[in-house]
């Protein structure tokens, strides 16, 4: 029995393309379909080595990726082919307008986001304190978080073969060592997450079971800047100063209301 | 008692009552003024009162309406009062939203076309919170059906109308000064979304930018 995570929170072909392009500093309007190509490969290999479940977008998005590389490799007469006086269309064209129309409504949502944040600070009659509705707090992207799970990888002791052994590896018994080590020490650093796990197959177990706990709240995983290091903090109930805008002193709680001089009755 | 009662002292009385912003009409129907101006010029009395320093709430301009709310600044007071912090929207509710915000009436396919993934869950939890609803079906094969933003949406970003959204100009502008000028223009487009102008305004409502504007 493998043990499958669920991504339909996660991002999209279009999210994960996004990301290289950033990650790898490319102009949105002139993108290098094959560089982009192979690493939109890798990551997809990766996600369905961990057995993620991977949506057919992705894999509709790969054939279009190939597809758009095979044209470009095409000498340009053939292209143009009988529209004379026509400039050729490049074959990027319709996958960066949908690039650049989605970034769009990526943006305006991180604007509702911040609106959004305001306003959750202005409590009201008939407001729900809480809503347990919502889905999963993952401050970085899932690609964010393979791009280090690669690197610890990397370093993992790398057999031939990936194989994953759920007799003497159990993903639900990770979920719990994670949480206790959380409750100890909030929060940790991505990497060290896997200190003392040397084994490729063990490295892999705790991700799964970090991504578990992404997607049932009890932990979250944010980053201070684009590419930096990633922490992952214990989710509490209870409003701690953990939290990222409480960052300051270590002093519990907002600091004391001042007097105001009225003393008119 | 009424008649003694100050109009401003009336006017906080009710928005501490009600669960939902009060529209001005309803304001001026109980306060029985001749003109709404009379109404508002009393709300807006009672917001520049309530921005003394010695009160902690303050008269917000919502979905429509009118209400109560706290002070930001009041916020880690009542956080310790209540224990706990409101969850906000997951990043693909925010996308979806904004989407559907920006796009309405728009169908279900559209959207997953924008995103380029399924939205079926994202969907149904902001049907389920009210964020969303739907408006009706579009006039083509399968009679698809057509969403776009609710009331409880406006109140959760603290939008007065969708007039209130913030512009996708900006952005275009940041997009388009990276853009070549020869590049084909976006409307061609696969026919998936054909039949549909998908930058034609809401029926409705026009999304169209808007002055800005914050509490009263």
């Amino acid at each position: 029995m493998s043990y499958q995570i669920k991504l339909d929170m996660f991002e999209g072909p279009l999210d994960l393309l996004l990301h290289l392009i950033r990650e790898r500093q490319l102009d949105i309007l002139d993108i290098p379909i094959a560089t982009i190509t192979e690493e939109y490969l890798r990551y997809l290999a990766m996600m369905q080595e961990l057995d993620l479940e991977v949506a057919g977008e992705f894999l509709v998005m790969a054939a279009t990726l190939i597809h758009i590389k095979s044209k470009m490799l095409l000498p340009p007469e053939e292209l143009a082919a009988g529209e004379e006086g026509e400039p050729e269309e490049d074959p990027r064209a319709e996958l960066v307008d949908r690039l650049l129309e989605y970034q769009r409504f990526k943006e305006a949502a991180q604007t509702l986001g911040h609106l959004e944040s305001e306003q959750l600070l202005l409590y009201r009659r008939g407001a729900p304190a809480i809503d347990l509705e919502v889905e999963g707090p993952l401050a970085v992207s899932l690609f964010e978080l393979l791009r280090a799970f690669r690197e610890v990888l990397r370093r993992a002791e790398a057999p031939a073969q990936l194989e994953i052994t759920p007799e003497e590896l159990n993903v639900g018994q990770r979920i719990v060592t994670l949480l206790d080590r959380l409750a100890q020490e909030s929060p940790l650093e991505f990497a060290q997450l896997f200190a003392g796990s040397r084994r490729r197959a063990e490295v892999i177990v705790t991700f799964l079971a970090l991504l578990e706990l992404l997607r049932r709240r009890l932990a979250s995983a944010r980053q201070a800047e684009p590419m930096g290091p990633i922490m992952i903090y214990r989710t509490v109930e209870r409003v701690g100063p953990s939290g990222p805008e409480a960052a300051g002193s270590g002093q519990p709680g907002p600091p004391a209301p001042h007097q105001t001089g009225t003393t008119e009755e | 008692m009424g008649e003694t009662l100050d109009r401003q002292a009336v006017i906080e009385a009710v928005l501490f009552v009600a669960e939902e912003p009060v529209p001005l009409a309803k304001l001026q129907e109980i306060l029985g003024d001749e003109e709404p101006a009379a109404t508002e010029a009393s709300v807006r009395a009672l917001a520049l009162d309530l921005e003394g320093p010695t009160r902690g709430l303050m008269v917000q301009e919502v979905a429509g309406g009118f209400r109560l709310a706290t002070r930001g600044e009041a916020a880690p007071w009542i956080q310790k009062l209540q224990q706990v912090k409101p969850a906000k929207l997951s990043r693909a509710a925010l996308e979806t939203l904004a989407i559907i915000a920006y796009k309405q009436p728009i169908t279900r396919a559209e959207i997953e076309a924008i995103r380029g993934v399924a939205v079926d869950g994202v969907m149904r939890t902001l049907l389920e919170r009210g964020l969303v609803r739907m408006l009706g079906r579009k006039a083509e094969a399968g009679r698809p059906i057509l969403y776009g933003t609710t009331g409880e949406f406006l109140e959760h970003f603290g939008f007065k109308d969708l007039g209130d959204l913030p512009t996708l100009r900006e952005i275009d502008e940041l997009i388009g000064a990276q853009k070549p000028a020869g590049s084909p223009p976006p409307a061609e487009r696969p026919a998936d979304a054909s039949g549909t102008d998908p930058e034609a305004p809401p029926a409705d409502a026009s999304p169209e930018p808007g002055p800005p504007s914050a509490t009263v």
